[in-house]
This record gives structure tokens, sequence and C-alpha cells, in this order.
């Protein structure tokens, strides 16, 4: 009999909506609210021996503490699958899902991760088997079942196929073709003149359409924050931000502030000509018409950090992971909007 | 209009006292080529071969051309630059098949470049199975490097010719007839070939008939202007992405249709398209583009870029539009998807026109070996160590090897 550990989040957990989701990671014996219908598909063959579960808020960036509590879980034989979600279309959870998920396998455990394909937290899982659920939790007992069924294949060491519903990435192995690419080019020529209108070598890669948030209420008592891809650090750049293909993101404090002044502030970006932003770092970052706007009263505050990253060749996955992340703490710290410039 | 083409096979290659061409064996005078070479622009030059299998690296490599001549004093070979700027591709062109004249050493703009003519590199180049005549060069103290840039292109098209001339008494290994594309509508498909060229200004330019293709707009060209040389490469960004001159001379997509022409398909023709920096002048050439294919009949386009990822946009741009005509398109796309081959693959991609041909990962990783002896340069630019130490790349930096032109067997595959 196989030791499984499910990771769900605060939610699914029973524990609280959006009150709990800063809520730290927690270890529960046996199965915990969906883990229990997934206990029931599961059995006789493996069992669920423990759950963890963790805020919405938190969980991605505390993955391993996550993953030490897994490991602590006392069984015998040890803990041989982590199964993460179903997550659904939730961001934040998708995200810990997918970096959980990740986590435990590079940990050497068998893992896999359940959400629905527009997951923006599906990157994130990088090659870890991911298999679809619904996109709400209405679709609760059909990702249910294909999630069981995806943990009895990895079990049993059979392979996870599209036609199981796994999703995500597949690593782009190199090879050798048979044939020239010229060779091949015509060939798919010649086959999507024949009729056949979706032959193609590279799949199309999946662009995000984002659904713009729901316009804030009353501004005059908002919480606004200042977010910007434009590289402005410290002149000393502290915390070497990368000035392309950023890798991470940085917060910096403003609230003892009223403007950034040229020569202590630096534009680091290696995307344009940062002279103009260096002659004037609000240009960049508008802290000034941020403290105007407060002062108007059109504001209700200034969140009292700025985040900044690069946006200069930074993969896709690393973007989404940022914006996630930035929701994320934004949400927690009580700013209600954000302005995020972009260069 | 025909062309037919003399292949002679180059076996052996040396250096001696006058250049000649005898059973297979080029030996090449280095008082004649250096005479050839001599410019204000250049304080010398210093010739080299190295062959397929030597334990050999050259880096800094930026030009490569493939020996052709039409007749004596090059016959009209490479218009605009060695012959004068009149139409070719008819008639007859003497081939020295299995070697090129190479340049290599420091440009401004010029992206560290390499080929391994042996290890797992050398299959990767077309330049890693030919005997390569290595042009290394030191600059006049004044010269501009707009002057060294030009004088190499001169130097080393006029010796390609020169040595290609040695063959000209020679009886050719193989002979080749290319007609021309027909504008006549048979009961095959009409497929033909679109080809991007990188026109972004000095150092990363192309010529067509001795000038810069770079505020034109797209063109049918015969397939034999290609053989003569009305196309030379200028353009020496993206090592693995980009086409010299030796790639246009035997461009895989135009030979791959004139193979099948008459069989499976009927070759409908070539267009060639400059790639533009401004987004306003990647959608008029591209737009442009498609209509030229309409008008020749186009069943199908195979488009081909050179650079990489706003050449992407220049990609997706055109085979939308085609696929707007009503034209099949088939994009040749490297990808960039990452160390592990996880990233999204391609920059932009096609909205309506989804065919694609992958030409490999940018990203993946390669181990080269040590070798005895490098030319081009002391140092590999990338990594600031000795160009003979043994290094790990990632395939973007070796010459070609991911020719948007469908040269190479390289592919990346969901795995």
């Amino acid at each position: 009999m196989a030791n499984i550990v499910h990771y769900i989040n605060q939610f699914f957990a029973g524990v609280g909506g959006e009150d709990s989701a800063g809520a730290g990671p927690t270890l529960v014996a046996g199965p915990v609210g969906p883990g229990r219908r997934l206990a029931e598909l599961l059995a006789p063959e493996h069992q669920i021996v423990a759950t963890v579960w963790c805020g919405d808020d938190i969980a991605s960036g505390v993955v391993p503490a996550i993953i030490d509590l897994i490991r602590s879980v006392d069984t015998d034989g040890g803990v041989d699958l982590v199964a993460a979600g179903p997550a659904f279309t939730s961001g934040r959870y998708g995200l810990a899902c997918a970096r959980v998920a990740a986590a435990a396998h590079d940990a050497g455990l068998r893992a896999v991760a359940s959400m629905h394909e527009d997951n923006p937290g599906l990157d994130e899982a990088g090659t870890t088997p991911v298999v679809a659920s619904g996109e709400v939790a209405r679709r609760m007992a059909p990702s249910l079942d294909r999630l069981a069924n995806a943990i009895g294949l990895l079990l049993r060491d059979e392979p996870l196929t599209a036609a199981d519903g796994r999703i995500g990435k597949l690593a782009r192995l190199t090879v050798m073709a048979d044939a020239t690419a010229a060779e091949r080019a015509v060939d798919l020529a010649l086959v999507r003149l024949g009729g056949d209108h979706t032959a193609t070598e590279i799949p199309l890669p999946r662009f995000d359409q984002v659904t713009p948030a729901a316009p804030v209420e009353d501004l005059r008592t908002a919480m606004v924050a200042l977010v910007t891809e434009g590289g402005l650090v410290p002149d000393e750049n502290p915390g070497s931000l990368e000035s392309a293909r950023a890798t991470r993101w940085l917060r910096y404090p403003i609230a003892e502030i009223d403007g950034l002044q040229a020569g202590e502030w630096r534009s680091i970006h290696g995307g344009f000509s940062t002279a103009y932003a260096n002659e004037d770092p609000h240009r960049i970052l508008p802290l000034d018409v941020g403290r105007q706007l407060v002062a108007e009263g059109a504001f209700g505050s200034l969140f009292g950090e700025y985040f900044v990253t690069t946006g200069n060749g930074t993969s896709v996955a690393n973007a989404r992971r940022f914006g996630i992340e930035w929701a994320a703490d934004l949400r927690h710290s009580g700013a209600r909007a954000a302005i995020l410039t972009a260069t | 209009m025909a062309l037919t083409r003399l292949i002679h096979h180059v076996r052996r290659v040396g250096l001696g006292q006058r250049t000649t061409f005898t059973d297979g064996e080029l030996t090449v005078s280095t008082d004649e080529a250096q005479g050839i070479l001599a410019d204000a622009a250049l304080a010398g030059v210093r010739l080299s071969w190295l062959s397929p299998g030597e334990s050999a690296r050259i880096v800094k490599v930026l030009d490569a051309v493939e020996p052709r001549t039409k007749g004596p004093g090059g016959g009209g070979i490479f218009p605009g630059f060695v012959g004068p700027a009149r139409p070719q591709g008819d008639g007859e062109t003497h081939v020295l098949r299995g070697t090129a004249v190479v340049t290599a050493g420091f440009l401004p703009r010029a992206q560290e470049a390499l080929v391994d003519l042996s290890g797992p590199a050398a299959a990767l180049s077309p330049l890693g199975a030919t005997h390569n005549l290595v042009i290394e060069f030191t600059p006049a103290p004044d010269a501009s490097w707009e002057k060294v840039d030009a004088a190499l292109r001169t130097g080393s098209l006029r010796l390609a010719a020169w040595l290609a001339e040695a063959a000209l008494d020679a009886e050719p290994d193989e002979i080749e007839e290319l007609p021309s594309p027909s504008p006549v509508r048979r009961d095959r498909p009409r497929v033909g070939a679109i080809t991007n060229l990188q026109t972004q200004g000095l150092f990363k330019d192309v010529f067509l008939y001795g000038r810069s293709f770079g505020s034109s707009l797209p063109t049918l060209l015969d397939p034999g202007e290609l053989d003569d040389g009305a196309v030379v490469s200028g353009q020496f960004g993206h090592p693995a992405l980009k086409n010299p001159t030796f790639m246009h001379q035997n461009h895989p997509v135009v030979n791959e249709l004139r193979r099948r022409h008459g069989r499976d398909l009927d070759f409908a023709g070539l267009v060639i398209c400059p790639e533009p920096v401004n987004q306003a002048d990647k959608e008029l050439v591209s737009a442009f583009a498609a209509r030229v294919c309409a008008a020749a009949g186009f069943d199908a386009a195979l488009v081909t870029k050179e650079g990489g990822g706003n050449a992407d946009a220049d990609m997706a741009l055109k085979m939308d539009a085609l696929a707007e005509l009503g034209i099949e398109a088939v994009g040749l796309y490297a990808e960039m998807a990452g160390t592990d081959g996880t990233g999204p693959s391609i920059v932009v991609a096609p909205e309506k026109a989804t065919a694609m041909v992958s030409t490999g990962n940018y990203d993946h990783r390669l181990q080269l070996p040590a070798v005895d002896k490098a030319l081009g340069g002391d140092e590999f630019a990338l990594l600031h160590i000795p160009a003979t130490e043994a290094f790990e790349v990632p395939t973007a930096v070796v010459y070609c090897a991911l020719s948007p032109l469908g040269w190479g067997r390289v592919t990346a595959r969901a795995g």
C-alpha cells in the first residue's frame, strides 16, 4: 500500500477564506476536505497518510517548510507520492500546488498537481506531472477522478499522457531528425495542402488573456502601491537586480521619502537607454505624483514599499510568477490598487 | 532561363606557389591570395586551411563563401561586388564543392560565433564538413571598421571567384541542370519560398547586387541568382541563426523545392524580404510579400528567417498575411525554449498560420572539447577564456547550427 501526502489550501482544509490566507503550513493526519473523496477513490491500494495545508497568500513562498512537513510524516515505508490540489483556476493556490509538486519531485518523491490548464501557476510545475482539473470547485468530483487515476499510473510507473489529462510542460528535447528541416518543411506544406489543418512540429505557445480586476470602489480610501518592471533601484543596486533575463524581484521602502533624487536612484534596465530615467527617476516610478494625489485626497495612502523587477528578455514563466507574488503580497498587505509602470 | 552547375569535388587542399586544381586537390598560392585581399583598410591578412576531423576551432567567424565562378575574372559571379551589377542566374557556374572561404576576427556588433572541425559541434555546422580557407586579418591603423568590413567582403568574394577559376578547365564531377520556376500552373501544388534577410544596419546587413537590401520591398528572385551570388551576407549577429553567403549559395529550401519540382510539387518561386527594425515596416513588408506570392501563384510558401527574437515577428506577420490570402504557410523556426527545454518556444507566434518546423533549441547546452589550435582569435569572447580550451556553450553560438534556411537535422520534440 502506497503512502500519499495531500497538499491543499486553507479554504479546502475548512479553516477559512481570505481571512485565513496568511496562515502558515500545518500538518494533519489522514485525509481532509477533498482528500476524503480522493482517499476513497485510491482505496484499497493506496492511502492518504497525511494532509498539509497552508494559507494562499504565503504558501508559494514557504515551499521548503511545506516539504519539510511532508518529509516529517511518520509512516511505515516513507512517503511514496505527493498530490497537490485540485486548484482549479485559483492563481495563488495553483502556484503553491505547482511549486510543492515540483519541489517534492526535486526531492526525489513522485509528485502530481491538479489544476485547470488556464491556471497561471501551471508553468511553475516545470516538467513535474500536472493533470487537468475543472475550471471551478463545482467540478471537484471529475477532477478528483482524474487525479486519482494519475496517482495510480504514477505509482505503477506507467506513463501519464495527454489522454490521461496531463497538461503543462513537456520539455522540448533536442534530437536529430531523419531528414533536414528543409525537407520536413516541404513535407509539412504538402500535408497541409492535403487537408490536414493542424499538423506542426511546434505547438502554438499559450499566451494568457488576463481579465482586468473590477474597478476600485473608492480610491479616496484605498491604499495604492507603486510597482515597476523598469529596473529602478537604489544607486548601488544593493540587491544585484539583473539588467536582463530577471529571475527575481526586489522591494525597497519609500514610506519615509517624498521624492526620488537623481543620483540616488538608477535604472539598471538593459533594454533601453536609461539616461532620461536616471535624470529624473520619477519617470519610472511616479512617487512624486503619488504623494501629490494622497495630499489632494485622491488616494487614501501609498503602500510603504515599491516592488521592482526588470522586464527585458524575462521569461514568461518568471514574469507570471512575479505577478502572482506581487498580487498575493499586496492583497495581504491591504493594498487595493497598484500602478504598474512599464518601459 | 536555366542554370547549369558544374560541380567539382575538392578532396585535398594545400598552400603552394601557384593556385591550381588538379584531381580534386586545390592548392592556393598565399602570395596570389594576399594580392587579391590587399586593401588600404587592411594592414595584413593570414591564410590557413582547416579541414574536417582536425582538432581545431574557428572563433569570431564572420562570413563564409563557396568558391564559384562563371568564367575568367569571375564571368559575372557575385554581381555588384566582383562582377558588374547585372542580373545573373543563367548559363554555367563552376562550383568548388566541399570548400569555403571563411573570414574570422573582430568586427563591431559581430557576435561570437564558432566552428569546430571535430567533436560534437562539427556535425552541427555546414563548415564542420568543408575544407575552410580561413582569412584572419589585422586592420590598418587608421581604417574605419566600415572600411575593414567592406574590404573583407569584397576580398573574400574575389578570392572565392579566383579559387574556382582554377577549375574552369577541369572535368566536373557532376553536372546539375536547374530550370527556373515556371509561372505556368499544372496539376501539382505550387510551393515557393520566402526568405527573410536580417537587414538592420551596419555589420547587420545583407546585400542584393551589391547594395544594401535594408530599405527595399520584397521581390521575386530567380533561384539561380542566389547560386551566382546576387545575395551576399554582411550580417554578423546570431551565429546559429544567421544565413552566411555560403548558405544563400546553397539555399536548402530552394534546393529541396528544385529536387521535388515536377514530382510532387511545382516550384513556384523565391521571394526575398528585408527584416526591418520597426513594427510598421515589418507589417508593410509582410503584407507586400504575401501579395507578391499571390501574384506568382503560390499555393504554399515556406517562410524562413534570420536572427533572434524580433525576427519571429516578421515570421508571424508574414505567415498570417499569407493565410489571409489563402496561401498555406510553413515557418522554419529555431526555438528558444530555455536550457531545460520548458520555456515558451517562440517569441512571437502566428495566429492563423500554425504550421511550423523546428530547427532546434537555441538554449540547448553543448560540451565542447579542448582543441589543438584555434583561428580567428586567441580568446573565446563569450566566456573570456582561451579559444582552444574545453567549455560549455549554448547551441546559439555554433555557426548555422539552427540554420533558419533548413540546412540541419537538429530539431526539438516534446518528450
